[in-house]
């Protein structure tokens, strides 16, 4: 197996590791790093449990190889400190079984990032690649809307 | 062309295994060193909230707060037998054992409190805010960590069976209790060509009971909801000869976050 | 009532801070010191008779142990009612997903690897997918008895006369298919020894306490020396209510004394937990030109697939709530439960209960139609109210506020 070397930077910290070629983002994540935040809930890219960031935009970290990691900037949920995405989840129910809260939690990031005004479609087009069994969505479409107001500077109500 | 329409549905639910089968739920309470009351029981946390609801549950029997609780129920070396994570069943009856093991450990506390407090009855002493008081003259009280202090240990369990019968040859007699009652109303957006059927609105109404959690109880509706649009209208593993033809999420669909629209939730509560 | 405190209050979940942050233990996010792995040989034909070669996937480097039905030191069955399932298919497969050996090595790449060196020879057999057909004396037999293994029978009032004096009467067929609980954590686990030399299981289970017994008995030991710890559990829907990982995992690590670790992928976990139960349903329904209802006669054959799982009490559990919530004095429900070379099904959300509404909801509707009434006026008009009684003779008593519920739609 050939190995490559790459240098990547997760939450902040920087890394120089050497990966086999064919090793998924999520394994070298999960499995090297024990970052297991991150799950693994097909592996296909359908679910949107693996989501990460990577400079800037969500992927999910199972279609993506350790390798073409090089030189990028990953954020994983561990890597979240964003408390008013967090609490929003806690306080109004989004979290039910929290296998795919990781993810939700990203894309939700990763969204208010971008749009601190988000409309309900918005929210949902941003969640739609993130499945998820428990909840029906709806919670987690006014978590969302509730850190989306607290951020804008409205009151947490 | 899209047309649009209406449609309501009605339910009704049995909850627990039923049948007369045994259907038991166990738990323990124990007065910990430090005032806290530990309950032990081997309710599954599948997401639904077991443990915030048998927290809860215990909290209100014992007058504490449910930071005063540390729930145990992770591991059957240590925990007691509580039946299934299913049919709707740990809430009410694991919830009831719960209720019914503090409701013990509540007594024991009480006969110990009398002797601390040189009170002559249990009669009229109540717990606040982990402390017990004289009803009428709170000012004399006593913690539950000094309780906890003078004994080496007050633990209680509590049992609950959820009574059913089994039914004879004819399908008569009760077989669940209690039965729960659901309604539902949609309005849907069909596109004739294509078939593809559009949620716009919804409302469902729940006969709960007490809702424990009211959040919880709506995350379960909210959920229940999505459940049934996968299965009214989109999922199927597609059996061909004994063969899956859709068994993974690229092929087997499931609702995304816009095949599903807000619902207007009526929760019925009784007491 | 006292006035509650905390009971009614949306007090926050107290499990999802660790869920929210990722720190949330799931059995695929445990990694011990000196963990094997495991993989799961499954069938790929849904009848045949088997004879299984382990020698070559034995030989690879790195392999440690080849599980199979030999090296099950207690009962080779599990089953939450009847004891049908085995934990490796011995001589027979009855489903494609049958578990037949689990390969356990020093990593997951060599497990996987070694897959391809154990060697299945099926001698393929009749299958029967169809549960009407394998209802037919003349069809192939799942197990040693009858496919048919369960009806339960519902007798209430005389349906035949009610019939006769019904002004509307409809009748129909319903099929749903069989459907997966896609709970996002696919199965996994790890088991160990612990310092007493008890069998440690972490699984993802709903019942942890059943679990320990079915373990116990495959493992030949008092169901003490078996401690099943229960970590998150990614959903569970009834799809976590029948053994998957659990023994496999046990088995392995009281063998080979050092823990074991198996995870499945989504695909793998399509075939290794149950499903919805199709059912097909005939349905009867009659009712007087006011819309009251009179009668109701409903045949259900549930596909229980290659094994029993809670077949009985989710067919039964059908057939009492067959005439929905409506008082309906004439009622003849017979429910079957079926073998079939089908993926097993068996507790999913509702447990036949989710079945029979899309049969009694549309019947009601449709009756409605040819009486020229509401979908609410005939409800309202049959709805069960404190006191009703059920197609099974049960007086409900208590609050029982379906009116309100129906009202409650009035304004949507």
């Amino acid at each position: 197996m050939n190995l490559k070397k790459i240098d990547v930077n997760i939450n902040g910290k920087d890394y120089c590791l050497e990966v086999e070629e064919n090793l998924r983002l999520i394994d070298l994540l999960r499995d090297k790093l024990h970052l297991t935040g991150t799950k693994e809930g097909c592996g296909e890219g359908e679910c949107g449990a693996c989501t990460v960031i990577m400079d800037g935009e969500i992927v999910n970290s199972c279609l993506v190889l350790a390798f073409q990691a090089d030189k990028c900037r990953i954020i994983t949920i561990e890597g979240i400190e964003d408390e008013i995405i967090k609490n929003s989840f806690i306080e109004e129910g989004a979290v039910q079984c929290g296998f795919c809260t990781p993810g939700m939690v990203l894309a939700a990031k990763s969204l208010l990032d971008k749009n601190l005004n988000p409309n309900e479609e918005e929210i949902r087009e941003a969640i739609s690649g993130n499945l998820c069994r428990c909840t029906g969505y709806n919670k987690i479409v006014s978590a969302i809307k509730k850190a989306a107001s607290i951020k804008r500077g409205g009151d947490s109500e | 062309m899209k047309k649009r329409g209406k449609g309501i549905a009605c339910i009704f639910y049995g909850t627990g295994y039923g049948n007369g089968f045994p259907d038991v739920s166990r738990a323990y309470a124990r007065l910990l060193k430090d005032g806290k009351v530990e309950i032990s029981v081997g309710a599954t946390e599948v997401g639904q909230g077991a443990k915030t609801v048998m927290v809860q549950i215990a909290a209100e029997t014992l007058g504490l707060s449910d930071k005063d609780i540390v729930l145990i129920n992770e591991d059957t070396s240590k925990t007691p037998d509580a039946g299934t994570a299913a049919a709707s069943r740990q809430t009410y009856n694991t919830g009831n054992a719960v209720k019914i093991a503090c409701e013990n450990l509540r007594e024991k506390i009480l006969d110990e409190a009398v002797k601390l407090l040189g009170v002559n009855t249990k009669v009229g002493l109540h717990i606040k805010d982990g402390l017990i008081h004289v009803k009428s003259y709170p000012s004399r009280n006593v913690s539950l960590k000094e309780i906890a202090e003078n004994n080496k240990e007050l633990k209680a369990e509590g049992i609950f069976t959820a009574q059913t019968t089994q039914m004879d040859e004819n399908g008569q007699g009760a077989p669940y209790w209690p039965y729960t009652f659901a309604s539902c109303a949609v309005e849907v957006e069909v596109d004739t060509e294509t078939g593809e059927v559009k949620i716009l609105r919804a409302k469902h109404v729940l006969d709960v009971g007490r809702a424990v959690n009211p959040t919880l109880v709506e995350g379960q509706i909210d959920g229940g909801f999505a459940m049934g649009v996968g299965y009214a209208l989109m999922e199927d593993i597609g059996l061909k000869e004994g063969r899956m033809t859709n068994g993974s999420f690229e092929k087997s669909i499931i609702p995304t976050s816009l095949d599903i629209p807000e619902i207007e939730k009526v929760l019925i509560e009784y007491p | 009532m006292n006035e509650l405190k905390i009971v009614g209050k949306s007090i926050k979940k107290i499990d999802a801070k660790d869920k929210v942050d990722g720190t949330a233990v799931y059995p695929q996010d445990i990694y011990l010191e000196n963990m094997a792995f495991g993989v799961t040989i499954r069938s790929t034909r849904p009848h045949a008779y088997i004879k299984v070669d382990t020698k070559e996937a034995e030989k690879i480097d790195g392999v440690i142990k080849v599980f199979t039905y030999k090296d099950v030191p207690g009962k080779n069955h599990h089953g939450v009612v009847l004891k049908d399932h085995e934990v490796f298919a011995s001589k027979k497969v009855r489903r494609i997903g049958d578990p037949i050996a689990f390969i356990v090595a020093e990593t997951k790449e060599i497990a996987e690897y070694a897959k391809n060196f154990v060697k299945v020879e099926y001698e393929e057999i009749p299958a029967v997918f169809d549960p009407e057909e394998a209802m037919k004396e003349e069809s192939p037999k799942v197990h040693d008895r009858d496919n048919v293994f369960y009806h339960f029978k519902i007798r209430r009032g005389d349906v035949e006369r009610a019939f006769l004096e019904c002004d509307v009467i409809v009748e129909n067929v319903y099929k749903v298919p069989m459907v997966d609980h896609a709970f996002l954590q696919p199965e996994a686990g790890v088991a160990y020894l612990d310092e007493d030399g008890r069998v440690v299981v972490i699984a993802s289970t709903q019942y942890p306490h059943f679990d320990q017994e079915e373990i116990a008995e495959s493992l030949g030991v008092n169901k003490d020396m078996v401690r099943v710890l229960t970590p998150a559990v990614g959903g569970a829907f009834g799809g976590r209510e029948d053994i998957t990982v659990q023994i496999h995992l046990a088995i392995a690590a009281l063998t080979l004394k050092r823990p074991v670790k198996t995870i499945y992928s989504r695909e793998e976990s399509f075939l290794a937990h149950s499903k919805r139960h199709a059912m097909k349903m005939y349905y009867k329904t009659g009712a007087l030109k006011d819309g009251t209802l009179l009668a109701l006669e409903a045949k259900i054959i549930g596909d229980s697939g290659a094994y029993a799982s809670w077949a009985m009490n989710v067919l039964r559990k059908a057939a009492v709530h067959a005439t929905g919530p409506y008082y309906i004095p004439n009622v003849k429900v017979d429910s079957f439960a079926v073998y079939t070379n089908n993926p097993f099904t068996g507790a999913m959300r509702g447990f036949g209960a989710t079945q029979v509404p899309i049969a009694y909801e549309q019947q009601i509707d449709i009756l409605a139609e040819k009486l020229g009434l509401t979908p609410i006026e005939i409800r309202l008009k049959n709805c069960f109210r404190e006191g009703s009684e059920t197609s099974t003779g049960q007086i409900l008593e208590g609050f029982i506020p379906l009116e309100r519920c129906i009202e409650e739609l009035k304004s949507f």
